[in-house]
């Protein structure tokens, strides 16, 4: 009982059911009264009818009053039964078969003496005759009590029906909703307990729990992704550090052996400051990606002009590329802006043009171009260089990730990554693209976001 | 130079005091805000360095304080948060730099100098000079020996920010933040191959490098008074 009454389901259940009982019951009872005071009336009608005609007979045709009950009283009517009285003045019956003492003028209920039941309830008329008797005319309430009675059992097998009806209603319903409830309770226990890859059972009937349940496995898959992420990282944080921690360490322990010069002790030195910014870098890269990842830089938006940083960018890097023996040209669309964090978008550009010098052989062109359509601006840096493998395109983008085939060269596996963020913090997208040959790097901004 | 330096922690407030203490400055350490509020507002410093992480009352309040009492002393934010909106804040309250921990010396050394160069500045500089060379800033023209050089606007910006530290280091960083706006380290050397570019147009026809390389660290214009 006490799991019943703790239960919203079966709560709101029975307080339904209970509603429409109450409405039943509200209606039984209006319906009974009217009817009951509509027969009523039908019956007063009837008596008065048949008093008023009995007195016109008698008045009119001067016909003998007691010839004419007892004919009446013989005939019998239709519907409810009559019953006559002739009250002397003295109060003695005189006439007619309806066994009850003088009553007052007027209609009343007046109590009188079946024959075959004995005491009974009826409806009468009294009137005065022009002789000073008075004249009962009577119906037996009988009639009008029968259809209350009906009524009144119709309605409350009706009331007890749907009281019926109601409790199981609402321990079928309450049960239905206490299951699909516990089914997702049941699952996020499963989770709280550390099965993170359990997900809301859905039913498929595309019903209120099921998008309740769909809504919530779409916030546990960015949750586990994000968990997954964190665990990749520290895990890849901690190995990416241990070699160079290691490499220091022990450069550090041999220059402190004997018949080390002085001038080698200071290039250890010097190499350890160097090793130690790269640490720092890469720190300094894994914050900033999480500083971008978490959104809070989108309140710092303001216009930018996408075309000039371009082309600014553009220039800037072009002698450092030919340098390279590589070349960089480019194609902007003037006069794009797009609403967002400039040094952020200028260090993402900047990413893929890196990366593209990075990943190529001297002699390679590169391409930068700005184009735009309806609602997007693209910034697209392309190499002529050696491409990557469609299935390698999506793992790019991924923390650390560096391809075997770059594994030797310099870098810390953050700089697409870091691209990724941006771009995503910018609400726009990154993809990968073949060159052919060569790769392109392209990211969309909104254009108006 | 009479220096205020705010710092809690002891080793970095050492370090940091030992090295200025060599280039000959006067350093007053606290390890409070109230402390380096209480200082600045009653002595007369040259340039504070605030960390901003500081017990009692951290060192973006302190300067603010120091703004709203218009005092004018420049100061160089020190800050372990390298965050976006930590430098916009750090700026807008009225610091005149801002340099994320850790850094190297060298790099607080030069924006130091440059702080304290930039100070007396009042009204607006339309001419930088170094020796041979000049810089008209209206007309954006640069001469050497009164033959005008054609610069990118780039290479002009560049050797406007090092002719106004002249004879001080300016760091790789300060150019890319002042030159090019970044405040990220870009792994290819824009920095190197502009300075290279220029170097060769000031030097043409085999005259005397007026840009200096101060290996890991910088440039900086030689000593303009030929000797």
């Amino acid at each position: 009982m006490k799991k019943l009454r703790s239960s919203a389901a079966y709560r709101i259940a029975f307080a339904y059911s209970a509603a429409i009982a109450i409405g039943i019951a509200l209606l039984g009872t209006i319906i009974f009264w009217a009817m009951h005071i509509a027969f009523t009336r039908q019956l007063d009608a009837m008596i008065n009818d048949e008093a008023q005609t009995l007195l016109l007979e008698y008045r009119d045709e001067g016909g003998e009053l007691a010839t004419a009950i007892a004919q009446r009283e013989h005939i019998g009517q239709q519907g409810a039964k009559l019953f006559y009285a002739v009250f002397e003045p003295n109060g003695r019956r005189a006439l007619g078969s309806l066994n009850t003492t003088m009553p007052q003028l007027g209609m009343h209920d007046i109590a009188f003496v079946d024959p075959s039941k004995g005491l009974d309830q009826a409806r009468g008329l009294a009137i005065d005759l022009p002789d000073h008797r008075r004249l009962l005319v009577a119906a037996d309430r009988e009639w009008v009590e029968q259809i209350d009675r009906t009524v009144l059992v119709t309605f409350a097998a009706g009331f007890i029906a749907v009281i019926g009806l109601g409790i199981g209603g609402a321990l079928i319903l309450g049960g239905y909703l206490r299951r699909r409830l516990s089914a997702i309770g049941n699952a996020a226990e499963a989770i709280i307990g550390g099965d993170i890859r359990r997900r809301m059972p859905t039913s498929g009937r595309d019903d209120e729990f099921d998008r309740l349940a769909m809504v919530l496995n779409t916030m546990l898959e960015e949750i586990e992704r994000l968990l997954e992420n964190l665990r990749q990282v520290s895990s890849d944080v901690a190995h990416d550090l241990r070699s160079p921690l290691t490499r220091l360490r022990n450069a550090l322990e041999e220059s402190t052996l004997g018949g080390v010069t002085a001038a080698a002790r200071e290039q250890v030195i010097a190499g350890a400051i160097v090793r130690v910014d790269g640490i720092l870098s890469l720190f300094a890269a894994i914050l900033r990606i999480s500083e971008v990842e978490s959104g809070e830089i989108r309140r710092l938006f303001k216009p930018v002009e996408l075309s000039a940083l371009i082309t600014d960018l553009a220039e800037s890097y072009a002698p450092a590329i030919r340098e390279t023996g590589r070349s960089l040209t480019w194609s902007v669309e003037p006069g794009l802006t797009v609403k967002g964090d400039r040094e952020l978008i200028a260090q993402a550009v900047t990413n893929l043009l890196e990366n593209a010098q990075r990943h190529t052989r001297p002699g390679t062109d590169i391409h930068i171009s700005l184009a735009y359509s309806a609602k997007w601006v693209r910034i697209a840096v392309a190499d002529k260089g050696p491409g990557v493998a469609p299935a390698d395109r999506d793992r790019i983008t991924r923390r650390f990730i560096r391809l075997e085939s770059s594994r030797a060269r310099a870098g810390h596996g953050l700089g697409l990554n870091l691209v990724s963020a941006i771009v995503r913090l910018h609400r726009g997208h990154l993809g990968f693209a073949d060159n052919a040959p060569g790769l392109v790097a392209e990211i969309e901004l909104p254009r108006n976001p | 130079m009479k220096i205020l330096l705010a710092e809690d922690d002891i080793e970095m407030a050492e370090f940091v005091a030992r090295g200025l203490d060599e280039l000959g400055h006067n350093v007053v350490r606290v390890c409070s805000g109230v402390d380096a509020l209480h200082l600045a507002t009653t002595e007369p410093f040259d340039l504070a360095l605030f960390d901003r992480m500081i017990p009692e009352m951290d060192g973006l309040a302190v300067l603010r304080r120091l703004r709203a009492a218009k005092i004018e002393t420049p100061v160089l934010l020190l800050t372990a948060l390298g965050r976006i909106d930590d430098r916009v804040e750090g700026l807008e309250a009225g610091a005149d730099d801002y340099l994320v921990k850790p850094f190297a010396f060298s790099e607080l050394a030069a924006r130091i100098n440059a702080l304290a160069r930039r100070a007396p500045i009042n009204a607006p500089v339309t001419r930088l000079e170094c020796g041979s060379l000049s810089m008209d800033l209206l007309r954006r023209e640069v001469r050497r020996d009164g033959e005008v050089i054609i610069l990118q606007p780039r290479e002009f910006r560049l050797l406007q920010e090092l002719l106004r530290n002249a004879e001080r280091a300016v760091t790789r960083t300060m150019l890319l933040e002042r030159v090019w706006g970044f405040h990220f380290d870009p792994q290819t050397n824009i920095v190197e191959t502009h300075i290279s570019r220029m170097r060769a147009k000031l030097n043409e026809g085999g005259k005397r490098d007026l840009i200096e390389t101060i290996r890991g660290v910088g440039y900086r214009m030689r000593q303009c008074e030929e000797a």
